[in-house]
This record gives structure tokens, C-alpha cells and sequence, in this order.
């Protein structure tokens, strides 16, 4: 057998670039995050952003977790198309009330159990626009919100840290459960 | 009968003052009964509607006022042409300048002024569930919130533009789409793939920002000039600044001046990194876009070690800056930005050196250069279809005089998807230079002064990574009375609506990146 494997795997994977950047912080986060997921949600959590009236920074952060420096994606983190594919609904900005009806019916769209982490000031309490005519002030005013991040926007340091947090208290809750 | 103003004399006969401080701005009142043959006059001559909003109670004038920002290309001069309204009602321009169409629809949703000669009437800004006759922009409403209705009635949907004809199909995407990414509606007729037309409807996210500045003071307003696009803070609180100190008729030190200019700079660097990431990204080559993303990740670094805050907000201030940025960031800065040009050249050749992806690029989503005026297509939008406009040399702000001599524009001449591509990498590397040259230079000077808010209005203009961003503040007793906000995405959004005809639908990411608009900032 291992002379089979010899002869004819011609093909070996190239190496990929080494990267030289590393957070010490955010790898220890990312993996302790990991090991949650895996309990809680069987490998992968599975997150749908809607942006409902920010100014944008939050959803660049967000695309950010993505990127080389972060990808979370090794944490067990996957951004979904479909909020039918989501556990958790992410809203970023004050819900606008010409998206409110889009917020409804996409948190309508998921499946249960399903959670809803509010990013951003904005999403948390309506920031500056709250008690203004065109927003209805923070993401709880329209859905239940499970988890608040603030900032203006918050870092991706910052989000993967509170989502560790929220799947700590996920996982007391699940055990005080089963108990 | 009173003579027909003739605009363009005073655009002849305003040129001489120099580019610098931003083109002097003349005021023109025309009398309404020669209003639209004074427009149709100039209308066609290389003049360009940039701006039409509504004030009321402007200058005496009790009720409502129009006014209509004018540009003349190779001009130095702004005319802005007044026109007094005596009821809500006025003449549309939108056939001379059809740049006209969304800021009339603008105004009638913000202040009931309507248009009845109009070729669309329909809301803009305020959709379905907002109450029939709400004019949030008017005097006369306290800004509070409103009730809305959670349904919207068959009846009282937004009509789309139909497309009829053997084999048209529509596909409705949005506004929640499948990435990360803000909330839109685009109405697509297509004919098998081949887009037929594009419709974009918008304003989901309008956050009622006007509004909300009116009231307060230019300091307490900073902060909702930086929340009209996250990635244009540093470029609209300039520009927001800019407009108040341009009331008072106020100098601020040169230190602040420069450091506003590496700001700006940095963020035009990170968002045109973020748009070519986009475009590769689009055409599923993530191993081409990452190092984009690297160096970009880097860059929001560097403003969060320069200012605190990776998207430079809470810096800018009327006056100056906030705060100083401390030297060992700048040094640091230089320092990082030694091998910036290379490491980007080494990405954009990798891009370069695959065909796949430049067959992807190449040809899609051509931008008409005989569109950029009469839609006001802005920024590397209109440089990459052959128009040479850029705020920062036609009407230079801040210390950009200075320096523009050092640098020249970028232009191309196919407006593709291609050309967007490398205009913006030929950008990037002349802010990092740029802002090489502007800290080898540095000024050691102060950088705030206590400025004293002068009532009066002022218009100012900033080139924003994506173009022309246009703001104008009326103060009153020290409090913003009106504040006019314009970005570069407001007009370019009607740009895609022509650059995706006779294109394939899977093409229509790549050449949203390839503009990559802010939605918060059209919608505002």
C-alpha cells in the first residue's frame, strides 16, 4: 500500500505563502471560540448580516473577519446567503423603518433556535439617530436581540471576542439544561 | 419682461480667480418667469448640474428656495443660481440635466415641493411606509419619531419601470442581498442573460441625516458628518469643516491642513484597496485579492496608530483637529509606506499576468464618457472613462495647491471595468506617495484654533475616494439651519444603471465593485 501511494501520487499541494502577521490575542480567542462552537453547534455556526441602516464601517469590519488576517472561517465561523441557513442574525445600524419590513421578514426566514447579536451602537441603543423620524432606534425595537456589541463600529478583535463570550454563556445555559 | 440671465458670462467673467480655496462661488438669483430658458441656454455647453436642493426660509425669502449648483468644466468658479419659489411648485430641469431627476424627487419627498411637468414623480427617499404628505424636511416638523405603517398595501407599491416584449424576464435582488453587504434593489429586465435594462431603487438605509444635523452646533455636527459613510468619514468631516470655516471665511494652520491631507489620503488608499479586493474577489480568484486585503488591513492600522480609530473618526474638527497625531505614528507611517509601492505592484501584477481574470474585467460595463456630464458621474468613475475631473486639482482645498504640482490625474480612456481597475491602483499609489511628500514636510506649527461660528452658508467640495462630495451648511445663530449633503454615490449609482446594459447578469458584482458606491451615503 505505501508503495502505491509511492508510485503514483504525482501530484503534491503547492505551499502557500506564509503569513507574516499573527495576533497573539486573537488566535488564542479564535481557537478557545472553536472549541465552543463545536460543543454548542456541532462545528460551525453559521451567521447572516443584515445591515439595516449603517454607515457602513461595521459591514467592512464584518467582511473583514474573512480576511487574511482574521479568516474566521477556522474558528468554525461561515457567513451564510439565506438567513434559512443562519443561526445567528447579525444587525448592524438603527433599523431604518424602510427596512424594517426586510428585518421582519428575514429573521422570520430562520430557522429555530435562532439568536440575534445586535453590532454597532447604532444596532444597540440608535446611536445618535435615536428618537429620530427614520429610524425606530436599535435592532431590539423591531426583534428580540440576544447580544449587544457596541462600538462605532466595533473591531474584528472586539466582535470575535464578544461572540466568544455569548457562546460561553450559551454553553452554561445548555448544561444548566441537560442538569 | 426681465432679460434672461446669461450663466455662462459669469462663468467667463469669474474664471480669473485662482483654482485654489476651493473656486470662488458666485450666487445668481433668476426670476422664475426666465428660469427654464436661462437653464436651457446653458444646458449642453460643458455645464454641469452637480447639486439642487431646497432651502426654506433662504436669505429673507419666506418660502421655499431651489438652488442649483453649477459647474463648468475648466472653470475655476461655482455658480449656484437661486430661484425663489412663491408656492411649492416649480418647473422641472430634468430633461436639460438629468442629473436633476433624483434631486427633484429628492426635494418633493424632503419638503412637498413638487414638479408636475416631471418625468417621474415617484418618492425617493421616503418609501411605502412613511405617511402620504410627511415632508420631514420642512420647518414645520419637530424631528421625532414618526408612526409607519408594517404593511405595505398591492396598491400602494413602487411601480418599476416594465420591460415587456417576447422572452423579457425580471429578476427582483435585494434589498437584503446574499454577501455582506448594505441594502439596495435592483430590478433587472433581462433577455436570457443579456441585461435589457437596470433599475435602482435605493434609500433603505436613509437614516434622515439632514434632519438630524439641523439644530446643533458645527462641533456637535461632526459627528453626523462622519456617520453619512464609514468609509468616507475622513472625507466628509473635511468637507463638513470645510464648509463651516468656509462661513467664516476662516484660515486654519497649515499642520492641520496636512495632517487632514494624509488622513484623507489613507482612506482613499484602504477604500480603493477594498474595491479591487472586491473586483477580484467577484470573479473568484480569492488568491489574487488577498494580498489587497492584507495591505488594507494594514492601512486601518495605521489610522487606528494614527488617530484611535481605524476608520480616523472623532479627529476632525471645525477649526482644525481634535487632537495632534503623535510623531512616532508618523514615523511609523513613512516607515510602513517605504515598501507599500512595491508590495502593491507585486499584487497588481499578479492580477495582470492572469488572463482569466483580465478577460473578466476587460470590455465589461463600459461608462459612456458623453454620460459624465449630463448624469454628473464623479470620481475615478468619470477619470476612467476619459474625463479628466478630480476636485483635489480643478478646485484645490487645504494644501492641495500646493502639491498638485507634484502629482497629475489619472485617466484612462475605455471606461471599463479594466480601466476602473487600474485607474484606482494608479490612485493608490499616488496617495502613498503624496502622503510621503506632505510628511516630509510637515509643519511643526499648532493645530486647532479656536474659531468663532459665524452665521451664513458656504458650499464646499472635496474629492472623496469616490468622487466629488458636495456639502453646503446654512448656520443661523450659531446653529446649523439646513445642511445640504451630496456624495460622490449619489450620482454614480445612476452611472450602473447604464454601464450594465447589453452586459451578462453574473457580470453585474463585478462591475457594482468595480464602482463600489456607498449605499449609506446615497441614502443618507
Amino acid at each position: 500500500m505505501a508503495n502505491f501511494k509511492k508510485q503514483f501520487l504525482l501530484y503534491t499541494p503547492g505551499i502557500t505563502e506564509k503569513l507574516t502577521f499573527r495576533d497573539e490575542e486573537f488566535e488564542k480567542l479564535g481557537f478557545k471560540l472553536k472549541a465552543e462552537v463545536n460543543s454548542i453547534f456541532g462545528r460551525s455556526l453559521s451567521i447572516r448580516e443584515l445591515d439595516s441602516g449603517s454607515d457602513n464601517a461595521a459591514e467592512i469590519e464584518m467582511n473583514n473577519l474573512s480576511t487574511p488576517h482574521y479568516d474566521v472561517e477556522r474558528f468554525g465561523i461561515t457567513f451564510v446567503a439565506s438567513p434559512r441557513h443562519a443561526d445567528v442574525l447579525a444587525i448592524t445600524g438603527a433599523v431604518t423603518h424602510n427596512m424594517e419590513i426586510a428585518v421582519r421578514k428575514t429573521y422570520a426566514a430562520m430557522p429555530s433556535p435562532k439568536f440575534v447579536i445586535a453590532i454597532g451602537d447604532d444596532a444597540c441603543n440608535g446611536g445618535i439617530f435615536a428618537g429620530t423620524y427614520a429610524v425606530n432606534g436599535g435592532a431590539d425595537k423591531v426583534v428580540p436581540v440576544d447580544l449587544k456589541i457596541p462600538g462605532n463600529p466595533p473591531s474584528p478583535l472586539e466582535i470575535i471576542r464578544a461572540l466568544h463570550g455569548f457562546m460561553t454563556v450559551l454553553s452554561q445555559r445548555k448544561t444548566k439544561h441537560q442538569q | 419682461m426681465k432679460q434672461v440671465v446669461d450663466i455662462n458670462r459669469i462663468f467667463e467673467e469669474n474664471n480669473a480667480i485662482p483654482k485654489s480655496k476651493n473656486g470662488a462661488v458666485n450666487y445668481i438669483a433668476v426670476p422664475e418667469e426666465n428660469f427654464i430658458t436661462t437653464m436651457a441656454n446653458i444646458s449642453g455647453k460643458n455645464v454641469v448640474l452637480v447639486g439642487l436642493f431646497c432651502v426654506q426660509n433662504f436669505d429673507g425669502h419666506p418660502g421655499f428656495s431651489l438652488l442649483y449648483v453649477l459647474e463648468k468644466r475648466n472653470y475655476s468658479n461655482i455658480v449656484i443660481v437661486t430661484r425663489r419659489l412663491e408656492q411649492p411648485l416649480a418647473g422641472s430641469v430634468a430633461t436639460l440635466f438629468p442629473s436633476a431627476c433624483w434631486f427633484e424627487r429628492e426635494i418633493t419627498d424632503g419638503f412637498g415641493v413638487t414638479f408636475p411637468d416631471s418625468f417621474d414623480k415617484r418618492h425617493l427617499f421616503l418609501h411605502e411606509v412613511y405617511p402620504e404628505g410627511f415632508h420631514p424636511l420642512r420647518k414645520d416638523f419637530r424631528n421625532q419619531p414618526v408612526i409607519t405603517s408594517e404593511i405595505i398595501p398591492v396598491d400602494n407599491e413602487y411601480v418599476f419601470k416594465k420591460v415587456t416584449g417576447e422572452g423579457v424576464y425580471q429578476i427582483p435582488v435585494g434589498p437584503v442581498h446574499a454577501g455582506i453587504i448594505e441594502p439596495g434593489h435592483f430590478r433587472f429586465s433581462v433577455i436570457g442573460e443579456t441585461i435589457f435594462n437596470l433599475e435602482i431603487r435605493m434609500f433603505y438605509k436613509h437614516r434622515g441625516i439632514e434632519k438630524l444635523a439641523e439644530g446643533k452646533t458645527p462641533q456637535q455636527a461632526v459627528q453626523i458628518a462622519e456617520s453619512i459613510s464609514g468609509d468616507e468619514s475622513a472625507a466628509n468631516a473635511v468637507a463638513f469643516c470645510m464648509a463651516v470655516e468656509n462661513t467664516g471665511k476662516i484660515e486654519i494652520p497649515k499642520r492641520a491642513w496636512q495632517l487632514r491631507t494624509i488622513l484623507l489620503e489613507m482612506e482613499r488608499i484602504y477604500s480603493h484597496l477594498g474595491d479591487m479586493a472586491g473586483m477580484i474577489t467577484d470573479v473568484a480568484f480569492p488568491k489574487g485579492a488577498s494580498p489587497f486585503y492584507v495591505l488594507r488591513e494594514e492601512i486601518l492600522r495605521m489610522n487606528n496608530n494614527l488617530t484611535g480609530s481605524r476608520f480616523t473618526k472623532g479627529i476632525i474638527c471645525p477649526g482644525g483637529l481634535t487632537k495632534d497625531i503623535p510623531s512616532q505614528a508618523i514615523i511609523e507611517l513613512s516607515k510602513y509606506l517605504e515598501d507599500f509601492t512595491a508590495r502593491l505592484k507585486s499584487a497588481t501584477d499578479s492580477i495582470y499576468a492572469t488572463s482569466s481574470v483580465i478577460d473578466r474585467l476587460e470590455t465589461t460595463g463600459v461608462i459612456k464618457k458623453e454620460l459624465v456630464n449630463l448624469l454628473n458621474i464623479t470620481g475615478p468613475a468619470a477619470r476612467a472613462s476619459g474625463v479628466p475631473i478630480d476636485t483635489r486639482f480643478d478646485r484645490s482645498y487645504g494644501i492641495y495647491g500646493d502639491i498638485s504640482a507634484q502629482f497629475h490625474k489619472r485617466i484612462a480612456e475605455k471606461g471599463d471595468v479594466l480601466d476602473r481597475f487600474n485607474v484606482k491602483a494608479a490612485e493608490i499609489n499616488d496617495s502613498a506617495m503624496l502622503i510621503h511628500y506632505v510628511i516630509s514636510r510637515l509643519d511643526k506649527g499648532g493645530i486647532c484654533i479656536g474659531i468663532e461660528i459665524s452665521d451664513g452658508y458656504a458650499l464646499s467640495l472635496v474629492e472623496a475616494p469616490r468622487g466629488q462630495n458636495l456639502h453646503w451648511v446654512n448656520i443661523k445663530d450659531g446653529r446649523i439651519d439646513r445642511y445640504k449633503v451630496r456624495t460622490a454615490s449619489f450620482c454614480n449609482w445612476q452611472a450602473i444603471e447604464h454601464a450594465v446594459l447589453g452586459n451578462i447578469v453574473p457580470d453585474f458584482p463585478l462591475i457594482n465593485k468595480s464602482l463600489n458606491l456607498s449605499y449609506a451615503g446615497t441614502d443618507l
